[in-house]
């Protein structure tokens, strides 16, 4: 009896001391980045959890995902329903698509959450990003995700090398008075300057395209490349475009068959580098010819800052990033980041807490991103931000985290640059059919077999390495067999019932 | 009828049954378990309350053959031909090269060369495809390639590799042929090591000269393997090497026509997006017409020679 | 008297011709097979420079050892992945063969009562699988093959291919009666197979330890999915990978990430730097490959000697 006694005191005991245990032990609450090259994230994980440990009541760890994992990653956590992962990026053009997972169920609904917690959160990000992550999800009209404050807008520029135009005897006005069909000499003449082996027209065939024509990606339509296409108003983006709000064939349209048929005299001509026209190959020459400063004209799509970046001062040249449109917002560029809760998470409100200070709180943002104050970076004289060596081991994507606006800004970008980011992207306009998202579940095989077609064409068309006079026929009878019809009428069906 | 011996159970069974244990195990949680995962092909996986996968995986709506509607693509004769067609000259082309290799290498007197030509033929098979193709790039870049720079030097128009069709076929076996070739011989010479060697003392006795002994002796001698190699690469015909078809032609549009086989197409198509019943659809369609090829071609070797079947 | 020695020599060799010509063929094709690896080395030896200006060449314009350099910077996270890389590969290696060996030697038994179903067990795997998802599933939050040595190793330990390929080697070279002598002897089970089958069978064996070695050693999907946040058991052929698969995502995408994708670029290794990085992936594998060949080539010696 009294063994048994005892027995039982020390149960009860060993059950008091496990629930002391229990309650002093926070939750962990996980979050999965996207982009980030991350070697030693302790000194920051340890600055972090010691803030958030009141404020959340969590202890935070990061899943850093690179770019080539990420959307394997972070589909599979989702998909296998993974209780591990609480937060995870998404957004508009990752493989976990927001629009496509919010409405498959497994982002949780934040509506109720940013109504309790949320008060700092709404105040610190603009209406309008709130509103283009607002979709028809599982759970109805709401929103799944925070919503990144980052760089909002699309702006296609050319991407000038003003050095090598000057010695060719023309300056940046001149350049900027000549449209794309007007190139030609320029191209002649510098090919004349450098030789054979250089070529010029240093172009993202895609982005080409667009920034000629004035197409825009349609959200939603990523699966077939990308073939749907609104039409840009290119001298007020806010204002209808020339063929009103509709969605058209891009291949099909004057526009394209002129656009390529010019682009096809400068790849003839020589002006083109041919590794261009090849997927696999395309963006590496690109990029690594942007380097050295080789080339005449390129296409860049723009963010605010980047010409101050290391990247466009250490091409040896000087660079002018001339727009061809103002910059727009489009639902593609405005869910462009955000991070949304898993509705396997076992901690959807300490996870809503965390994410909630993180995009309003200053001191949270910038230990996650830029790290440790004397460990990553140093503030100097003027409280700008001076980075280490360290940094090195703890670069983390900054775009894909969330609210930028709130960082300090860096030696690099000078003081004052985040106040300007915000202006610059404040005053972006909207396009007309901001915040529409084609839905594809009924013609997901239309999606399937369009973008194999286009996949097979467009690029190299695009790039000028194939002849539309023979090409481009082929090319759009080979969409009609395959169901274009069936999908533009589907996608302008939802675009008319969108904008009412 | 013909009545088989009744088995009794025995200590030695036991002892046999312990030993394919680790194995069994390992096959039931790994490899069965996970296969519970195939229904996936036939629903529209999506998450559940509560978001567990097995939760998923029984609530999520039943769709009949929705899933497969990837097939009716016009690209799909297209991909199915170059993939039934790539694989079956390459599992004779393969088979052929290797046997012969190997014969060649267990003939060689000088046993130092053998050893030297048989490491190199290994080498392929360490490089990724990823890096393969860089190879393949330096001969043909457009730019840059060793062919193209040559054209230009003979002051002819360089041919755009990587927007014509026509060497394709022969690009893609070449380097497929260059990859499994020495792999393969390998298995054949470790079979052509292990065969008896009275048999050879038996037929020079006989007279016979050395090539009858390659062709009455050494093949017969490795039949078993060749044919359990031929009956595993011939249920592996729907699957086409995804990183051959995919980084060797740089994923150029233009050459899909003649490089567009059923795992690139995917890939490029719904894998993109992961959409879990079309990967469970095509791999299941993948197996089925495996297990098919399988059990014919199994079905002719056993007429032939029941020694040699798979089962 | 000329007749004996005539099959003297038809048993050992061919003659001369026929020993050219098959050197010459051999010879064509192993430096078919070994010029693409020269040509890494080249490309890690070349300057950024030259492959900037003339693309990947046999003959670059200029040379550089800063790709090595680049490597050996890598510092702790390459030695460490270097030796999980070892450790991952010699266990594997060792506990893949014992299962394989156990697995498809009953199998060969034709006495083995249970020998279609588990030779059909394991055959099915082959043609049919669960798919990615489930099978992760079950390994992760079933089997807790997440974030250890364990889960880089578990999911390859058994082949379907190696037991049909092992099957078919005790096929070839154990003699049935072998197999009967010994248990007329009143040997068990497990020392028959332990002293009289596997000395026969070592070609056999050398071939799958080879396979599996090589299995183990290129593997790098496994880290991508079972390994989050202990990046201290990761590979070296992952590290590698994972480089390539950050140039190609970025590729891809360089037209949604904008000005994002060209930052993200610059923090990418060079071509040559990723080459060196193949070298040191391939080189000790290469070295061990003669280890494993002698077995095979034992075999050989053997087998003429007795010829």
């Amino acid at each position: 009896m009294k063994k048994l006694l005892a027995l039982v005191l020390a149960l009860a005991l060993l059950l008091t001391a496990m629930s002391f245990a229990l309650a002093e032990e926070l939750p962990t609450i996980t979050i999965m980045f996207h982009g980030s090259n991350v070697t030693d994230d302790t000194a920051v994980l340890e600055a972090v959890n010691d803030y958030i440990a009141d404020k959340v009541g969590a202890k935070l760890e990061v899943v850093w995902g690179t770019w080539g994992d990420f959307d394997d990653k972070a589909t599979n956590a989702l998909l296998s329903g993974d209780t591990g992962i609480d937060m995870v990026f998404t957004c508009s053009w990752s493989a976990d698509e927001y629009n496509t997972y919010a409405k498959n169920g497994y982002f949780v609904k934040l509506d109720d959450l940013i109504a309790e917690y949320g008060a700092d959160l709404v105040a610190a990000i603009p209406e309008s990003l709130m509103q283009a992550a607002t979709i028809e999800g599982a759970e109805g009209m709401g929103i799944y995700a925070v919503n990144g404050f980052k760089d909002t807008a699309t702006q296609n520029t050319w991407d000038v090398n003003v050095t090598l135009l000057n010695e060719l005897g023309y300056t940046l006005d001149d350049f900027k008075a000549m449209s794309f069909y007007d190139f030609g000499e320029l191209f002649q003449k510098a090919k004349e300057l450098k030789g054979d082996a250089f070529y010029p027209f240093l172009v993202e065939p895609m982005v080409l395209e667009r920034m000629v024509t004035g197409s825009i990606i349609v959200a939603g339509d990523s699966g077939s490349t990308n073939l749907l296409s609104l039409y840009l108003n290119q001298d007020d983006v806010s204002a209808e475009g020339p063929e009103g709000n509709v969605i058209l064939n891009k291949f099909a349209t004057d526009e394209y068959r002129a656009f390529v048929d010019q682009m096809h005299e400068y790849y003839e001509a020589g002006y083109v580098d041919p590794s261009l026209a090849v997927a696999e190959t395309s963006n590496d020459t690109r990029t690594n010819t942007q380097k050295t400063g080789e080339y005449l004209i390129g296409t860049q799509s723009y963010a605010f800052g980047y010409e101050y970046s290391a990247d466009v001062l250490d091409r040896g040249i000087e660079v002018a990033f001339v727009p061809c449109t103002d910059p727009y917002v489009d639902t593609t560029a405005s869910q462009g980041a955000m991070v949304a809760i898993s509705t396997a998470s076992e901690h959807p409100v300490e996870s809503f807490k965390f994410l909630a200070l993180l995009n309003s709180d200053p001191t949270l943002m910038t230990l996650l991103n830029y790290g440790v104050e004397g460990i990553h970076y140093n503030l100097n004289d003027d409280g700008l931000v001076e980075f280490t060596d360290e940094r090195a081991n703890y670069s983390p994507w900054t775009n894909g985290m969330g609210n930028v606006t709130i960082l300090p800004d860096t030696a690099a970008e000078g003081a004052g640059f985040r106040e300007s980011f915000k202006e610059y992207y404040a005053g972006a306009k909207a396009i007309p059919a901001l915040g529409y998202v084609f839905d594809n579940a009924d013609v997901a095989n239309e999606m399937a077999a369009l973008g194999t077609v286009a996949a097979q064409y467009a690029l190299a068309l695009d790039a000028g390495a194939l002849d539309p006079e023979t090409t481009l026929p082929d090319f759009l009878a080979a969409l009609d067999a395959a169901g274009m019809q069936a999908y533009l009428d589907a996608a302008n069906a939802q675009l008319a019932a969108y904008l009412g | 009828m013909k009545v088989r011996p009744m088995h009794r159970w025995s200590w030695k069974d036991f002892w046999l049954l312990t030993m394919v244990l680790p194995g069994a195990i390992w096959l039931l949680l790994i490899r069965y378990l996970p296969m519970l995962g195939v229904v996936i092909a036939f629903k529209d996986y999506k998450a559940q309350k509560p978001n567990t996968f097995w939760n998923n995986l029984i609530k999520s709506k039943w769709v009949g053959f929705k899933n497969f509607a990837f097939l009716k693509s016009p690209a799909t004769v297209t991909m199915i031909r170059n993939t039934l067609l790539y694989n079956g000259v390459w599992i004779v082309l393969v088979l052929i090269l290797a046997v012969t290799l190997a014969v060649m290498m267990s003939e060689l007197k000088n046993r130092f060369a053998a050893k030297a030509y048989q490491t190199m033929m290994f080498f392929p098979y360490f490089l990724s495809w990823v890096v393969a193709s860089y190879f393949v790039l330096a001969f043909l870049d457009p730019t840059s390639g060793m062919i193209p720079s040559i054209q230009k030097s003979l002051g002819l128009k360089p041919t755009q590799f990587y927007m014509t069709t026509t060497w394709w076929p022969l690009i893609l076996t070449i380097s497929n042929l260059w990859k499994n070739v020495g792999y393969s011989s390998v298995l054949y010479l470790a079979a052509i090591t292990g065969i008896d060697t009275t048999l050879y003392e038996a037929a020079a006795v006989d007279g016979a000269t050395k090539w009858q002994q390659v062709w009455h002796v050494t093949l017969p001698g490795i039949r078993p393997m060749i044919v359990i190699l031929l009956i595993m690469s011939v249920g592996k015909i729907f699957n086409a090497d995804f990183g051959l078809f995919y980084n060797v032609p740089q994923n150029s549009g233009p050459l899909y026509p003649v490089t567009q086989v059923i795992d690139t197409y995917v890939y490029n198509t719904y894998a993109n997006t992961h959409n879990l019943g079309m990967s469970a659809a095509a791999g299941l369609l993948q197996s089925v017409v495996g297990c098919i090829c399988i059990v014919i071609t199994n079905g002719v070797v056993r007429k032939i020679d029941a020694e040699s079947s798979l089962f | 008297m000329n007749k004996p020695q005539r099959n003297q020599v038809a048993l050992n060799t061919f003659g001369p011709g026929a020993q050219a010509l098959f050197h010459t063929v051999l010879g064509l094709f192993a430096l078919m097979c070994i010029v693409p690896f020269l040509f890494v080395i080249i490309i890690s030896f070349t300057s950024e420079d030259s492959i900037r200006q003339i693309g990947y060449s046999f003959m670059p314009l200029s040379w550089s050892t800063q790709a090595y350099g680049y490597v050996f910077r890598l510092g702790d996270a390459l030695w460490r992945s270097y030796f999980n890389s070892f450790l991952i590969t010699v266990i594997g290696t060792v506990l893949s063969v014992a299962i394989c060996v156990l697995y498809s030697y009953p199998l060969y038994r034709k006495d083995f009562k249970y020998r279609g179903f588990f030779n059909f067990m394991s055959f099915f795997t082959m043609i049919f699988g669960g798919g990615l998802v489930p099978t992760f599933v079950v390994c992760k939050t079933l089997l807790g093959l997440s974030d250890n040595y364990a889960a880089l190793i578990v999911p390859l330990l058994f082949s379907p291919f190696n037991v049909i390929v092992m099957r078919t080697f005790f096929q070839t070279t154990v003699p049935r009666e072998l197999i009967e002598a010994s248990t007329i002897d009143g040997a068990g089970e497990y020392r028959t197979l332990l002293q009289i089958v596997l000395p026969v069978v070592k070609p056999g064996i050398a071939t799958i330890a080879l396979l599996n070695a090589l299995a183990f050693w290129n593997e790098w999907f496994l880290s991508l999915l079972y390994i989050t946040k202990n990046m201290d058991v990761i590979p070296l052929q992952y590290l590698l990978m994972r480089m390539q698969r950050n140039a190609d995502f970025l590729a891809k995408n360089s037209a949604m990430l904008g000005a994002d994708a060209a930052q993200a670029a610059r923090n990418l290794p060079s071509q040559s730097l990723k080459m060196a990085l193949v070298v040191f992936i391939v080189v000790p594998i290469a070295c061990a490959y003669p280890f494993f060949q002698r077995y095979v080539v034992a075999g050989l010696t053997v087998g003429s000697v007795k010829g």
